[in-house]
């Protein structure tokens, strides 16, 4: 029989960083604690996982890390609730649970050959920078095409991963837009909501995908920019957040229509939720 | 195979002490299906149990592990339970919710092993209908007072006994065990008779159902459904093939046990985000969302009708909100005073 | 036939009120779809008064539709349900001015468990009326039984059959009932506090938090109910019988001095628990402590809204 989808792995929490300013979203890295229990857990950019603090309870975050990036896993969380609370308040060295990899994942394999496109918003970023190591991993980087990231925050301290942003800069192989909604002094780089930098931006659709997660204004002011610049439905792909318990398509509460968020999704693309109720 | 009424109690002691036995038992004016500890506890003159005996298989509430912190790190302790049952006296539409609720809990991706492990271990005795209530309408939703499906073995009343006929292998090795005496051609008789006797009068038009489903999403039909609804899950809570749950961990300090509650889509809590953001916000969608997974989600999914026709829900409900008006109106012959 | 009278009533009142555009909505009473049932309804249109109707199977408090409402609404209320209404509009969830009261003196509502019980079980398929006793019949079965007999038992206490407030009255008055006397508190305060909790172990076991009590209360309007509330969690969501205990006990706190003991929570659990047991106590209590009836007038401030020198003050400690 399959392992029970339930039962967390457990982690050791090496790294619990402080990774905005407002301190409201941190960054964990999970540890495994043998290479069996990382080989049982084989993930792909978009999945997400329970994280569980035992005492309060579990909640699905989407898996920041790379699978590129062996021997840990990361969670980048915002403190909303009983668990992100907890896990906030998480001493380095403690032991969590971590059940997973669920959901499905972003398109790797459609998307060889194309341009890529990725449009981020707010701390809706960390499936994102999971897409992007994985894409930028030099075994991988020749598979894809140009690869261009438009990425907005408020202001800079809401920016996530500011070190590899900056090192992202420096590189030639990845075009990287960041953006703040108002002027701060200082600040060097664009200034305007993302739909407009996506309209200045102004990508190519030719042979094109675009990945757009972020706050829901965002995407809804987004979105007719992309389809402006020739996006079609099919080449725009979300992922969608909806409360969730179970994980594993069970316990009701996350579908949208007849699929669930947690199983059938976290990815569809936009041509999939036309289909669907909004309910989202 | 007949068993005598006489008989039953002492048959069900004995099959006590091997099997973990489910069977109706009077709670005041209801029924309601609890493991017993005697074979004269169970009551068969009922119509149907005030809840399903789905909850033998997934308990209103259940511990799916414990843990407890050590030096060394988190240990875990799963709670699967294989015990050996019996449900006796299920009714055929029980028996086949629980075919039903075998897609849920076994989907195109994962294995639910809480619900799959007690499926294997439970024996399925069924009460063939004689007497269908005026709310039943299974008869509507694949299913009848006779239907064998799911079921191990079947029973039909004949007066002072039971008319007793496997339905599967392990139904079969059962009743062999038992040592029961076989039928006699006046027996078989009187059990083709009491069915024939027994009616499911109420009718629901399901025919075209789906379709309607597939494009009223938006439709204003939906703004009247829910209007006396007190969102409550009265109706949910005790529906046969409602499955939805809640996980909870309960704990002192970080030493606990991690559980399932069953939940309700009628709840608004149910799928209010973090954000204070809901994508189910009222009553409207909320009361749409429970027919929609019903007969639409779960037959787009499944192929099959959440719906099994046992009337609980309108019998529970405290306002009188009849799913078979609600299907009615939605298929254009309801009343508009409704 | 007075009933059929009054249902009557009640339509040529809802009729005129849309007509003359009085209101927007009639919240009322519909025939069910079982025997012995009816169901609350929505009526926008004058010819759809016609729907209406009043017997002694309205059982649901309707007050409980009317907390926020846009428009002009019109209610039918019987005693209890005025009574809630008074609570409500104190509580400013209801606009005294948008609402039209057409109250309705009632003699009592039958309880749908006592009807089952009389019958062991069996289903009831048809209903006889013959004035002061029906005849319930179903398959091989006709048993006649006194309406009294089927009465609630928050029916037979109760000393407000007629509406305390109403723009019109539809029928004549109820006759006044003597004082209600506790005696079913009384028992349960006389047994020891084992037993007292035995009986309520007994009870509430059978609970299974379908929360439709909560939700059938006029009174239970909180955004988030304690009970849902995760920062803390104040009790377990699993329904053992403490927990169960504790949210019954949390709802009846909670409703100390606004309850007016219309008995909605009891006939919405569909498992038959006698949560009046725990709501009355503390209607008992508001009423000898604080000599306060919920909603029984307008002017009668809520025995927790206001403090007076003389109030009793059992709780400190003695001097």
């Amino acid at each position: 029989m399959q392992r029970n989808p339930y039962l967390p792995l457990p982690m050791k929490l090496v790294k619990n960083f402080t990774e905005t300013e407002d301190k409201l979203i941190h960054t964990f890295t999970f540890q495994f604690l043998s290479e069996e229990d990382e080989k049982s857990f084989p993930y792909m950019p978009g999945q997400f996982a329970e994280v569980c603090v035992f005492g309060k309870g579990e909640a699905p975050f989407g898996i920041a890390s790379s699978p590129t990036e062996p021997g840990f896993l990361k969670f980048s969380v915002a403190k909303v609730g009983v668990v992100s609370t907890a896990l906030h308040l998480m001493e380095e060295g403690t032991i969590a649970g971590v059940r997973g990899p669920l959901g499905n994942y972003y398109p790797v394999e459609q998307m060889k050959g194309k341009n890529i496109v990725i449009i981020g918003g707010g701390f809706a970023f960390t499936t994102l920078r999971s897409l992007i190591t994985y894409i930028l991993e030099p075994g991988h980087r020749g598979d894809y095409g140009r690869l261009t990231v438009i990425y907005g925050a408020r202001n800079p301290g809401l920016l996530l991963y500011k070190d590899e942003l900056d090192q992202w800069d420096q590189r030639s192989d990845i075009d990287l837009v960041c953006t703040i909604d108002r002027p701060v002094d200082g600040w060097t780089r664009k200034v305007g909501f993302v739909p407009a930098v996506t309209k200045e931006v102004a990508p190519s659709s030719e042979n094109a995908v675009a990945i757009i997660c972020g706050p829901p204004v965002m995407i809804k002011f987004t979105m007719p920019e992309l389809e402006a610049l020739g996006f079609k439905p099919e080449q725009i792909i979300m992922s969608l957040e909806n409360r969730m318990k179970c994980g594993i398509g069970m316990c009701g509460r996350c579908n949208v229509g007849n699929k669930y968020v947690c199983k059938d999704g976290p990815v569809f693309t936009k041509a999939e939720l036309n289909q669907l109720p909004n309910e989202y | 195979m007949i068993i005598a009424k006489n008989d039953l109690p002492g048959l069900l002691d004995k099959l006590m002490s091997e099997y973990e036995v489910y069977a109706p038992v009077k709670e005041g004016a209801y029924s309601l299906y609890k493991k017993i500890k005697s074979g004269s506890e169970a009551c068969f003159g009922y119509v149907n149990s005030k809840i399903p005996p789905k909850g033998v298989l997934f308990p209103q509430s259940e511990k799916l592990f414990c843990y407890n912190m050590t030096g060394e790190g988190a240990k875990l302790e799963e709670c699967i339970d294989s015990g050996k049952k019996v449900v006796f006296g299920i009714r055929p539409c029980d028996a086949k919710s629980l075919l039903l609720l075998d897609n849920v809990f076994n989907n195109d991706k994962f294995r639910d092993p809480y619900y799959l492990t007690r499926r294997e271990n439970t024996l399925l005795v069924g009460m063939a209908c004689l007497e269908p209530a005026g709310t039943c309408f299974c008869t509507s939703m694949g299913t009848g007072p006779f239907d064998k499906a799911g079921l191990d073995i079947m029973l039909t009343d004949i007066g002072d006994a039971y008319l007793v006929e496997p339905v599967s292998e392990k139904g079969g090795a059962l009743a062999a065990g038992l040592g029961l005496s076989a039928a006699g051609e006046e027996q078989k008789a009187a059990a083709a008779k009491a069915r024939d006797s027994a009616e499911v009068a109420c009718r629901v038009n399901i025919e075209g159902l789906k379709a309607r489903l597939d494009a009223n999403f938006y439709d204003p039909i939906w703004e009247r459904f829910h209007e006396k609804c007190l969102g409550c899950a009265a109706c949910t809570y005790s529906c046969p093939t409602c499955h939805c749950f809640d996980i909870v961990d309960e704990a002192v300090d970080c030493n606990g046990c991690r559980v399932r509650n069953w939940d309700s889509c009628m709840f608004p809590l149910f799928t209010l985000h973090g954000s204070g953001h809901n994508p189910r916000p009222g009553g409207k969608e909320r009361m749409r969302q429970r027919v929609m997974h019903k007969f639409k989600y779960f037959v787009d999914n499944f192929n099959a009708t959440a719906c099994v026709g046992c009337g609980r829900c309108i019998k529970n409900c405290p306002v009188n909100l009849d799913i078979r008006e609600i299907l009615a109106d939605i298929q254009g012959e309801g009343r508009s005073d409704k | 036939m007075r009933m059929s009278k009054l249902a009557q009533a009640i339509r040529d009142a809802a009729k005129k009120l849309l007509e003359e555009k009085k209101v927007d909505l009639v919240v009322g009473f519909a025939k069910g779809s079982l025997p012995l049932r009816s169901t609350p309804c929505f009526i926008r249109k004058p010819e759809e008064a016609a729907a209406l109707t009043w017997d002694y199977t309205c059982e649901n408090n309707l007050a409980n539709y009317l907390r926020k409402r846009e428009g002009k609404v019109a209610v039918v209320a019987k005693g209890c349900d005025a009574r809630s209404i008074v609570t409500l509009i104190q509580e400013n969830q209801i606009n005294r001015d948008n609402l039209y009261v057409i109250g309705v003196p009632c003699s009592g509502m039958i309880d749908r468990f006592k009807v089952e019980e009389a019958v062991d079980g069996r289903e009831v398929l048809e209903v006889e009326d013959k004035g002061d006793a029906l005849v319930l019949k179903g398959k091989g079965f006709a048993r006649e039984v006194k309406l009294s007999d089927l009465c609630h038992d928050t029916c037979k206490v109760c000393r407000h059959g007629n509406p305390v407030i109403y723009d019109m009255l539809a029928g004549e008055p109820v006759p006044a009932k003597p004082e209600d006397t506790f005696a079913d508190v009384a028992a349960f305060e006389a047994l020891s506090p084992a037993e007292r909790r035995a009986a309520l172990a007994a009870e509430f076991s059978r609970c299974i938090r379908c929360y439709a009590c909560r939700n059938a209360c006029p009174m239970c309007y909180c955004t988030e109910c304690f009970v849902d509330c995760s920062t803390p969690v104040w009790i377990k969501k699993t329904p053992d019988v403490d927990d169960n205990i504790m949210f019954q006990a949390g709802r009846v706190f909670h409703s100390a001095g606004r309850c007016a003991d219309c008995g909605a929570c009891d006939r919405a659990c569909p498992m038959g628990i006698n949560l009046r047991g725990m709501t009355r106590k503390m209607v008992k209590e508001v009423k000898e402590l604080f000599g306060h009836e919920a909603g029984v007038s307008l002017d009668e401030k809520p025995a927790l809204s206001e403090f007076k020198a003389d109030d009793p003050q059992p709780f400190l400690v003695k001097e």
